[in-house]
């Protein structure tokens, strides 16, 4: 094989539980490695490096730090994959946009808020290109090593844009509601082989929005099934508060 | 045809004389409320008295995910999946079910046949059971009586006590020898009633159809409906499928797998180059109910809708297909009377 790719992984706002989740591939980290080679790796290794070719970009930008810094990523990367939700779609940090910014900083730092400039969270895309997606929080296994081998091989990583329902109905998965629980999965999109529901959980939707969600249609859903209106958007809210807002009417 | 009669405390009994021949698929209780066809392994656990399972039969036939064929990208070879007949007895249907399963083997058999699906179709023994309907049924609609006994091999018709036993083949009365029955003698059982009714006379359905192309119907359920596919993949006469390869995680090989998909679904009428043919709900919704009482049915002249009322009780946002029909057959009706 030619050269093998370099491989850099950065992380911005957020628990590093996807980089972690990576480290958790015992089984596949070797296969991993015999194509690629790691030269940046905060969470795992000493060492910076100024050149990559596929950089893996965990969290998402809240400071003006980050902007400056997810530039210089994206100068350097040929490809540029966001990894999981708070880079996807901003996942959780995003909550605090539905509050005034003032109020989160004074709630944050207090006194000290003026030593910490912040900004809403924000998805990698809204501030650089995206080339491709590992949704989920943490990131979907499953779905990191579709998009990885995919680079590998030079082909172009599918995203799924179906709803978790099809994973849960291919698995003959009771489904939440009749178990008397509430679910996002409708709108959520697949990839994650209905991880949660087929364990006894429920979907929180984790891994953003279908492309095009009814988000009214949900709300309708959420409140048949016994949630105030209030809380079915705060329920959507949980991952998806980028979306969401400017939906709610 | 000699009816024999089985008592209620006696159905495991013949699930285990069944079981002795083949092996047997039958309902079993899943999750808080729902029910599944398994291959039976108690037969004390197969269940008769059921509304719906979740999935139909099909599910044997044709399976939700299956692996068509593995690759080698070294060796550059391929090896073709094996599809091995059922084979098995499935033990508890009820006649919309296999009265679906009638529509996918013209579904699969005409045109192009489906291989995969033919194979496994074959050495299918049908046990049927007559059900009570629930607030969702409505095959009387579509002209499946809960005691139709077409294609089965046996049938159970559910009484107080028990079930009028009949063998309705050769291979039906194979495998009810060595048990013994004795004959039924007290008449016959209560009829069920549907609930549900779709007003839709077989005779008038290419009529309301063909004028329901541009009705406010589509529109108004798209407000409702979130798109999530559930009522293409619960339904048994749906057949659409997607294909996609996996390349393992060393790249020297992988799988060219299918499962099933839906056209409620957008990544289904999207294609290369990211054109949507059907970018909205409401021409979604109107493509999945013309595929059940317009395209194939010009076709065959019958709805490729048996009436199980799957699709509506699994909508989360309680779109009923019913409602949607009969709506299609109000406007109609209207129309049609209206001097000109």
């Amino acid at each position: 094989m030619a050269d093998k790719p370099r491989v850099a992984i950065f992380d911005f706002t957020g628990c590093e539980g996807c980089e972690l989740n990576q480290l958790n591939f015992e089984d596949q980290l070797l296969d991993i490695l015999a194509h690629v080679d790691i030269v940046e790796w905060r969470e795992a290794m000493d060492g910076h490096a100024d050149e990559y070719d596929i950089a893996f970009v965990e969290g998402s930008l809240s400071t003006p730090d980050c902007i400056q810094r997810i530039h210089e990523v994206r100068r350097k990367a040929k490809v540029l994959v966001a990894l999981g939700a708070c880079a996807v779609q901003g996942g959780v940090n995003a909550v605090k946009n539905t509050h005034p910014i003032d109020e989160v900083r004074e709630e944050v730092y207090g006194q000290d808020k003026y030593l910490f400039p912040t900004l809403p969270a924000l998805p990698l895309s809204s501030v650089v290109k995206v080339d491709y997606n590992v949704r989920g929080c943490p990131m979907t296994q499953i779905e990191f090593l579709k998009v990885f081998t995919s680079l590998v091989m030079g082909k172009e990583p599918v995203e799924p844009e179906h709803s978790v329902c099809v994973e849960c109905k291919l698995k003959e998965n009771e489904c939440v509601f009749e178990r008397g629980m509430i679910c996002l999965g409708p709108v959520i999109r697949a990839g994650c082989d209905a991880q949660c529901p087929s364990v006894g959980q429920y979907c929180t939707g984790c891994r953003g929005l279908v492309p095009e969600p009814n988000l009214e249609g949900m709300e309708e859903i959420l409140v048949s099934h016994g949630l105030s209106v209030d809380e079915a958007w705060k329920r959507l809210e949980l991952y998806n508060a980028n979306e969401v807002e400017g939906v709610r009417s | 045809m000699v009816q024999l009669f089985l008592e209620s405390d006696r159905v495991a009994e013949l699930v285990a004389h069944l079981m002795k021949q083949k092996s047997v698929f039958a309902p079993h209780a899943k999750g808080r409320k729902s029910f599944a066809f398994e291959e039976v392994k108690d037969p004390s656990a197969a269940v008769l008295d059921y509304p719906r399972v979740m999935h139909s039969i099909r599910k044997f036939f044709f399976p939700p995910q299956e692996t068509l064929m593995t690759f080698d990208l070294k060796e550059n070879t391929c090896s073709v999946a094996e599809t091995p007949a059922a084979d098995a007895i499935f033990f508890g249907v009820h006649s919309y079910d296999l009265g679906a399963v009638h529509r996918l083997d013209y579904n699969f058999s005409e045109g192009n046949p489906e291989k995969n699906y033919i194979a496994r179709r074959q050495g299918a023994v049908f046990v049927g059971v007559s059900y009570k309907p629930d607030e969702f049924h409505f095959s009387g609609s579509v002209g499946i009586d809960p005691y139709d006994t077409a294609g089965f091999d046996i049938f159970l018709t559910k009484l107080l006590d028990g079930y009028i036993v009949e063998a309705l083949t050769p291979v039906g009365e194979g495998l009810l020898d060595g048990i013994e029955l004795p004959a039924h003698e007290a008449g016959k059982p209560a009829r069920g009633h549907f609930q549900q009714h779709i007003y839709l006379p077989q005779a008038k359905l290419g009529q309301v159809m063909d004028g329901s192309y541009q009705n406010e119907v589509w529109d108004d359920t798209a407000k409702k409906c979130v798109g999530c596919g559930t009522c293409n993949l619960v339904c048994p006469t749906c057949y659409c499928f997607t294909v996609e390869d996996e390349v393992n995680v060393q790249v020297t090989g992988g799988s060219r797998d299918r499962r099933w998909d839906g056209c409620m679904l957008r990544d289904f009428s999207a294609v290369a180059g990211g054109e949507v043919f059907r970018e909205t709900l409401a021409e979604r919704q109107r493509h999945r109910v013309f595929r059940k009482f317009k395209y194939i049915s010009d076709e065959t002249g019958q709805p490729w809708c048996v009436g199980c009322g799957r699709c509506t009780a699994c909508c989360t946002a309680g779109i009923s297909i019913v409602n949607i029909i009969n709506r299609l057959v109000g406007d109609y009706e209207k129309v049609a009377v209206t001097p000109i």
